[in-house]
């Protein structure tokens, strides 16, 4: 009994995690792109352009891995557009956004047409079927692929670095204060130009994490605004690259909980269970907005973006 | 003030060029003759009575949405929220239908489109509210739903509000005449288009001309001082949002009552989208939005032209409005710079 019940609670864990991964990565990459003082809006559209391009390269390869690579060089190729737009031009940065969406949007509806309805083998769970059993680790070893573990890596990776290295300091002060930045002898716009592909890169991988290992099929529009719900969770982690992980998992465990109660015979409209993200993450994002004076953690160069305060 | 309109007139020109090269570079490199595909884009779009009918039906919508987002631009605040109410005002239209199908059409069209408006203008103002009463950024809480509205259309049409007769396709029952906006001259293009330029000519004099429109302007300015004048940034935040819903949420109910026939998915191609690209070419700015809205709307017409004679894609359009968007950001953004620098 007390088996069943560690196994059920491993096969959450396993559901929360393989679900929540390609948010962790597309909310990591926004929040480094914010921590410069930048908004990425575009977000969205890179990251159907990794999940476009990372399903083509790993169904023509066969390879998942040069898959996800390949996701992520369309990402940050993709964002290359936002950054020569706000940087190069200085244009306004949710219009820049906004088109980088559009951008990707009409391109990989345009160029994914051959690849809907296509099929590929992702990467092999981290234990085979023998392991099923043993309590907890069981579903989660035999269920989750190396990504989920390798991403939080790269968010604990991206913390350290954010908080405990040079450049991090950098990347801080830039996104806190550009004039203060250059003062100092950095390169601001540099800086600003790296969070962009930073982002860029970890949006175009989040989108080949979606199709490449999670759902393993492509369709159109398929991130259905994942990463508009990064834009808000970055807000409800306070910029915080290590808040991002439990923020997510979060937002992960309702998703699965909503989808595990569908199948214990509550009959809702899947519709209306869709809604359920987006509501929930406007939910957080509204908690948060009203406290913001009291929690603080924007960097102050997005003040200019995001609106002055009330 | 001639140094402002010259920069203007140079970033016209130069996004209209670097679009036109970006276009035929995406044609040449999906193997199309860019020139004679231009040309036949331009033909498709304007070229006879017909395709200017089609622009006319496509530019509707997008004028519409596009007010809905220059309006809340007036008060600094940037929405993108006009797919999101689109979608809602087509609900909360054709809830009206669904309930009454055999009213009179005296009472059942002004019933249907006041609910459509005032469905749109509730989407926008949750989000105006949320803006100014919880600090929470329009932008995302608009994109954010977004996605709520048009999934919310779908738990209808899949749900209580199939119709039986439909054979399975997801959709609402067929609208009686009676809840049929009326069109104009045996054409598809339906009373809304006249909506959304009487709109837009009253917000333009509203804005310009009224002590409203100095409100909306110096709230966007400094909101200190705009409180120190007695000008209520909640109450504006409110109206604009909920009145640029208003007019979403009723090109949502005119798309839905004279070119759909019926509440299905697929209700609108972007609309909301591209009428915040066509509220940022006019510079947001209501009379401007008109032209451009149905220049856009022609590009839209001839993408599904060319999709069915020429068997291109409609989805290279969206791909053509990216390029345009992008071409006219970095001009304009090339040009701003270029005037502050010269002062």
């Amino acid at each position: 009994m007390a088996d069943d019940t560690l196994l059920v609670a491993g096969s959450w864990a396993a559901a929360m995690l393989r679900s929540s991964t390609p948010l962790m990565m597309v909310t990591l990459g926004e929040t480094l792109t914010q921590r410069v003082g930048i908004v990425n809006l575009g977000i969205e559209g890179q990251m159907l352009c990794g999940a476009c391009v990372g399903f083509a390269v790993a169904a023509q390869t066969g390879s998942p891995v040069l898959g996800l690579v390949a996701g992520a060089i369309a990402g940050l190729l993709l964002s290359l557009v936002h950054g020569v737009l706000c940087l190069g031009c200085g244009a306004n940065q949710i219009g820049s956004g906004i088109a980088v969406w559009t951008l990707g949007l009409g391109l990989t509806s345009y160029f994914g047409r051959s690849a809907v309805g296509g099929k590929v083998s992702g990467l092999a769970p981290l234990a085979g079927p023998g392991f099923a059993d043993v309590p907890f680790a069981g579903p989660i070893l035999t269920q989750l692929t190396p990504i989920a573990p390798l991403a939080i890596v790269i968010v604990i990776v991206a913390g350290v670095w954010l908080y405990r290295t040079r450049t991090g300091l950098n990347w801080r002060i830039t996104g806190e204060s550009f004039q203060t930045a250059r003062a100092l002898g950095i390169r601001p716009m540099m800086v600003q130009a790296q969070g962009i592909l930073v982002g860029g890169m970890l949006s175009g991988f989040a989108g080949a994490i979606l199709s490449v290992d999670y759902t393993q099929t492509w369709a159109n529009e398929m991130s259905k605004g994942r990463g508009f719900v990064a834009v808000g969770l970055v807000i409800v982690a306070r910029w915080n690259p290590y808040l991002v992980l439990p923020v997510v998992l979060l937002f992960g465990l309702s998703e699965a909980a909503t989808l595990r109660l569908q199948a214990t015979g509550l009959t809702l409209s899947p519709y209306l269970i869709g809604c359920l993200p987006y509501a929930v993450c406007l939910v957080c994002v509204i908690v948060v907005s009203i406290r913001e004076g009291r929690i603080g953690g924007m960097p102050a160069e997005l003040v200019s973006v995001f609106g002055r305060r009330s | 003030m001639s140094g402002i309109g010259r920069n203007n007139l140079v970033a016209a020109c130069g996004g209209g060029v670097a679009f036109l090269l970006a276009a035929m570079i995406f044609l040449f490199a999906i193997g199309r003759p860019p020139l004679t595909t231009l040309g036949q884009m331009a033909f498709y779009a304007f070229g006879d009575g017909y395709s200017i009918s089609e622009s006319f039906v496509k530019a509707t919508p997008i004028l519409l949405c596009a007010l809905a987002v220059i309006l809340p631009a007036r008060l600094g605040l940037i929405s993108v929220g006009g797919e999101g109410q689109l979608y809602f005002g087509a609900l909360t239209g054709t809830a009206v239908v669904v309930s009454f199908p055999h009213a009179p059409i005296f009472l059942l069209l002004p019933a249907m489109l006041a609910a459509g408006a005032i469905g749109g203008a509730i989407w926008g103002g949750a989000a105006g509210l949320l803006r100014a009463r919880c600090n929470v950024n329009e932008t995302i809480s608009t994109l954010l739903m977004n996605y709520i509205a048009v999934l919310l259309v779908n738990y209808a049409i899949f749900g209580a509000w199939k119709d039986p007769a439909s054979l399975g396709w997801p959709a609402s029952i067929q609208f009686p005449p009676a809840a049929t906006v009326p069109s104009l001259f045996g054409t598809r293009v339906h009373a809304g288009l006249i909506v959304g330029v009487i709109a837009a000519i009253v917000l333009h004099v509203a804005v310009s001309h009224t002590r409203w429109g100095i409100a909306l302007k110096v709230l966007s300015g400094n909101r200190k001082v705009g409180a120190m004048a007695g000008f209520s940034f909640l109450r504006q935040t409110l109206l604009v949002m909920a009145v640029g819903g208003a007019l979403a949420g009723f090109a949502g109910i005119c798309e839905t009552s004279a070119i759909q026939g019926r509440l299905q998915g697929g209700l609108s191609v972007g609309y909301g989208l591209t009428g915040f690209l066509v509220a940022w070419l006019s510079g947001q700015h209501f009379l401007r939005a008109i032209p451009i809205a149905i220049l856009i709307g022609g590009l839209i017409a001839a993408g599904d032209a060319l999709q069915l004679y020429s068997k291109i894609p409609s989805s290279s359009a969206t791909i053509l409005q990216g390029l345009l968007f992008v071409a006219a950001l970095g001009a304009s953004g090339l040009a701003g710079r270029r005037s502050a620098r010269h002062g």
